[in-house]
């Protein structure tokens, strides 16, 4: 136990998940054509103007909401001025006054410990132009100057690395469910800022903050805390001081890294955005944004849980939001839904996986999905009967009861005709009968094979094991 | 007699009679542009392209009274393919891939654009001795300032060049120069134009607005520009309306208040006597005219100074020589580039203005004066809204004395704001003023009867002025 508290803050932008960019009509869009998706309010022209895109406002709302957060009823934009070539107009236009959300949370479960992170604020704001810097050039890429942005600010009440990763888990989930953000950390669409300082008691005031910026994974976030905690560590246990400073994480180095020591604050010049009208946010407005809500991933989990799916199958499903959806329009059904889980998640995944296609892409309705089911629950299909008709499911139009019977599998758990099928064996190879009575194990494997190839596999083996069984026994 | 020294509906019955054609007017137009062009007027001429325009109307239905007619457009309204300067060096080769709404608008009413008039840098002054292109003169006196910041617009339509200009109003840029020429100029509610397209000076106080020789010509322009815009937040969802229908009706019984600051030690005797006699003829025409205090007025130019010049630092920051205008080539980093660009392209004035608005929006200053600045500017408007409960329009001086020497000095950078200190307060409140002349001093250079309306109410502004007109007679206008 390190004899140090260290105190965690984490910043977090994502981009919003719309058409179109926050001041302009300009596609919203990512890994198109350097400047393809601009105009001249991106570039920030003279003369030109914002307009406001309302789904923006929307999704701020949803965002507020399901991060537990008081939404602004009256808010105004405010520029925040600043010279950098990434930045058209010279200043960016946010919400630095009256942020849409405040004061919410996020609960998050440290190995069955549950604790809320809070949220001080959330704003929405534009993001800036891409620079690739190439030798002595920058060249930018103004495709993502005015593509909308909320950044969501904790509270310092983060108290480990592990808690900074659970919180970016579970925002990042949220984000994802509501359809507020698709959270690529990789495309830079959501992207983590995080703040440590470190003090030896509760009650003595914060140590020096450093900042962490652009941290590339969720892993590297907890990762370059644990990193940057024993870094000050050690200095403070050299009594050396340090300044306040902003640091990147250089994986490769597997540590942090200085940027650039902060020497006065930065003065951004803030003042209310000229061109932008109050915006008045209705109870109409937060009452249909709210309909548009799915459930969440913790009712999710609780609810399949409930409904007799394994912990691990619980987890599983909500991690993958198509296969989530597709059985929460299932959950009134009668059905067992560890084996719905175990269906979803092990050969229909596998099927998905190679062929490269959603759920919603196949044939498989959800009547015949719960066919599907029933037949595996009361043993009609085996799972190795599963797999050869898996691509009939997946890919025809006909019922399930159809496939079985044209695939020559039905009547396998008809134990008159298995019975039938094992005497013929029996009678056919005395030889191997005998083999077993006198004690060889193996003899009895080599029939269940007969009685696989009899039926070309088409048997439930449980059942016909369990016949043979029978029979060389008495 | 020329055919643009006709009167609107003459030239447009001309028209339709086809006994002339859009090319004579843009001809008379040229013409007069080329003997006038010592005055300075324009930065930008569109010669070439109006005669191209004017021979393609002629197959075009005569649609509206203002079909055909030539127009001259203060050059910090963006024209697609048309050079756009903002009379800066920072902008002196920009030429725009689209035009502002009210460019739109005009082409679409068939007026032809002749061509980008002088003004002010980025309209931060009100003599346009601030462009780097040098000053427009006054055609009433070549000695004499034209006004500014829409000085050139203002000297073009006085000297009888084009009977229409555009101008734009952030601190009385339109009217102050309309004073000075002699002519009617209007900076209605904020709202009413779009401001698509106009570079932005101070965002919250820029206005776009017709300067004309008569009130007619005016009201049919403003016709024209108005209107919701969807591209500007601030443009006013009002439905349209004609402003030219309450001309010619009776005035009396209209009131009108006249605040005692307006007619105090600041204004020159000769304007306020000129002021006094116009309004006995008010009194006589049954208008009652009452002498009223009003706070906050003397602290209107110091508001406006911070709002406008906050606004500014920031709206000109865009200037910085990386997507468009004018860039030095040999910078080693870019905050060298950014520093070296904008020190060497952009005037005095305006380096000014952005240094005291960055100032004053620094740190706590924001707080100390743009915010508290704001807060009393909703105090002007509101006491406005109590006079407007009670009168009519708001009247004075539109300038405090006619336009001054070319040559005077510009060592105080204050005077300019001083220049305006009568029109400022109707930016500040958001408000429509008009400048009407109503006669010409001993030196025979206008002077101007400052008309404010409550919002909205240009059409009544327009009803009042056009009974000045009718009554005094201006030798100006026409």
């Amino acid at each position: 136990m390190s004899k140090y508290i260290p105190t965690i803050g984490i910043e977090v932008h994502v981009e919003l998940k719309t058409n179109t960019k926050i001041f302009s009509n300009s596609i919203n869009g990512y890994g198109r054509m350097a400047n393809s998706l601009t105009n001249v309010i991106d570039l920030g022209y003279p003369g030109t103007l914002p307009t406001l895109n309302e789904e923006v406002i929307n999704l701020g709302i949803k965002a507020a909401t399901v991060l537990n957060c008081k939404i602004r009823r009256e808010m105004t934009f405010d520029r925040k001025n600043y010279f950098y070539p990434d930045n058209p107009k010279n200043f960016q236009i946010t919400q630095n006054l009256t942020p849409i959300g405040y004061d919410g949370y996020v609960e998050i479960d440290d190995n069955g410990t549950k604790k809320k992170i809070y949220i001080e604020e959330m704003h929405i704001e534009e993001d800036t132009c891409k620079s690739t810097h190439r030798k002595d050039k920058t060249l930018l890429d103004f495709n993502r100057a005015g593509v909308p942005l909320i950044e969501i600010v904790t509270k310092p009440c983060i108290s480990t690395p592990e808690e900074a990763k659970l919180y970016l888990e579970k925002l990042k989930e949220l984000l994802f469910y509501t359809d507020v953000s698709d959270c690529k950390m990789e495309e830079g669409s959501m992207r983590a800022d995080a703040n440590i300082s470190l003090r030896k008691n509760e009650s003595d005031p914060f140590g020096t903050k450093v900042e962490i910026k652009n941290i590339g994974s969720i892993s590297n976030v907890k990762l370059s805390l644990e990193k940057e905690m024993a870094r000050q560590e050690k200095m403070l246990d050299n009594n050396e001081s340090f300044k306040e400073q902003t640091r990147r994480f250089d994986s490769k180095l597997n540590d942090t890294v200085l940027m650039r020591v902060k020497e006065t604050g930065n003065d951004y010049r803030y003042f209310p955005e000229p061109d932008i009208p109050t915006v008045i946010v209705t109870d109409e407005m937060i009452e249909s944004v709210k309909k548009t809500i799915p459930m969440l991933p913790d009712e999710r989990r609780e609810k399949y849980l409930e409904l007799g799916m394994s912990e691990i199958n619980s987890k599983k499903l909500v991690q993958n939001r198509d296969l989530s959806d597709y059985i929460n329009e299932l959950l009134e059904e009668k059905i067992d839904f560890q084996q719905a889980a175990n269906l979803l998640l092990g050969d229909i995944s596998e099927y998905l996986n190679k062929t490269e296609k959603t759920i919603e892409e196949t044939t498989l309705t959800k009547e015949r999905f719960i066919d599907l089911v029933n037949n595996i629950s009361n043993k009609t299909l085996s799972s190795k009967n599963l797999k050869d008709i898996l691509s009939k499911v997946m890919e025809e139009e006909s019922s399930i009861e159809e496939i079985i019977k044209s695939s020559n599998i039905s009547n396998i758990t008809d134990t008159d005709k298995i019975e039938k099928i094992v005497n013929e064996i029996i009678e056919a190879n005395p030889e191997s009968v005998s083999d077993y009575k006198n004690g060889h194990d193996r003899a009895i494997k080599y029939l269940m094979g007969q009685v696989m190839k009899e039926t070309k596999g088409g048997v439930n083996p449980s059942i016909a094991m369990s016949i043979l069984k029978d029979k060389l026994d008495n | 007699m020329r055919y643009l020294d006709k009167s609107i509906e003459e030239i447009n019955k001309l028209l339709k009679d086809k006994k002339i054609k859009p090319i004579d007017l843009v001809n008379e137009a040229f013409d007069s542009i080329e003997k006038n062009s010592d005055l300075n007027a324009y930065i930008t001429l569109n010669k070439e392209e109006a005669i191209k325009r004017a021979k393609e109307l002629e197959d075009k239905e005569v649609d509206n009274l203002l079909f055909g007619l030539p127009i001259a457009v203060k050059d910090n309204m963006v024209t697609e393919g048309l050079r756009t300067t903002a009379a800066s060096a920072i902008l002196k080769d920009f030429v725009p891939i689209y035009d502002a709404t009210v460019v739109e608008k005009i082409k679409e009413a068939n007026m032809i654009i002749v061509g980008k008039t002088n003004m002010d840098e980025f309209a931060m002054g009100s003599s346009s001795r601030t462009s780097y292109f040098g000053a427009p003169k006054n055609p009433w006196n070549n000695e004499k300032i034209s006004g500014g910041s829409s000085g050139g617009s203002a000297t073009t339509v006085a000297s009888g060049d084009v009977p229409f200009a555009l101008g734009s109003d952030t601190g009385g840029s339109i009217r102050q120069p309309s004073s000075y020429c002699g002519l009617v100029g209007m900076k209605p509610t904020y709202g009413t134009v779009s401001r698509w397209g106009l570079i932005a000076f101070a965002s919250s106080l820029d206005q776009i607005g017709p300067m004309t020789k008569n009130v007619l010509n005016n009201a049919l322009l403003l016709n024209v520009i108005s209107g919701h815009d969807s591209k500007d937040l601030t443009s006013s969802k009002k439905e349209k309306e004609d402003y030219t229908r309450l001309i010619g009706k009776d005035i009396s019984g209209m009131k009108v208040a006249v605040p005692n600051y307006f007619m105090s030690d600041i204004v020159s005797k000769e304007v306020k006597e000129k002021i006094e006699e116009t309004l006995e003829i008010l009194k006589k025409n049954k208008v009652q005219v009452d002498y009223v205090d009003m706070k906050y007025l003397d602290n209107a130019v110091n508001l406006y100074q911070i709002i406008a010049m906050g606004e500014a630092s920031s709206n000109l920051a865009r200037f910085d020589g990386i997507r468009y205008g004018s860039s030095i080539e040999d910078a080693s980093s870019i905050y060298e580039m950014y520093t070296k660009t904008r020190a060497k392209y952009f005037g005095e004035e305006v380096k000014r203005r952005i240094m005291v608005g960055s100032y004053l929006l620094s740190g706590e200053n924001a707080k100390i004066y743009y915010n508290k600045a704001l807060s009393i500017r909703d105090d002007i408007k509101k006491e406005f809204d109590r006079l407007f409960s009670d009168y009519d329009f708001v009247i004075g001086p539109t300038t405090v004395t006619t336009a001054y020497n070319l040559d005077d000095p510009m060592d105080d950078p204050s005077k300019s704001f001083m220049d305006d200190v009568l029109v400022i307060p109707v930016n500040m409140a958001g408000l429509p003023g008009l400048n009407i002349p109503v006669g010409l001093s001993k030196e025979k250079m206008p002077i101007g009867m400052h008309i404010i309306g409550n919002r909205f109410e240009e059409a009544k502004m327009y009803q009042l002025a056009a009974f000045l007109e009718k009554e005094i007679n201006f030798e100006g206008g026409k």
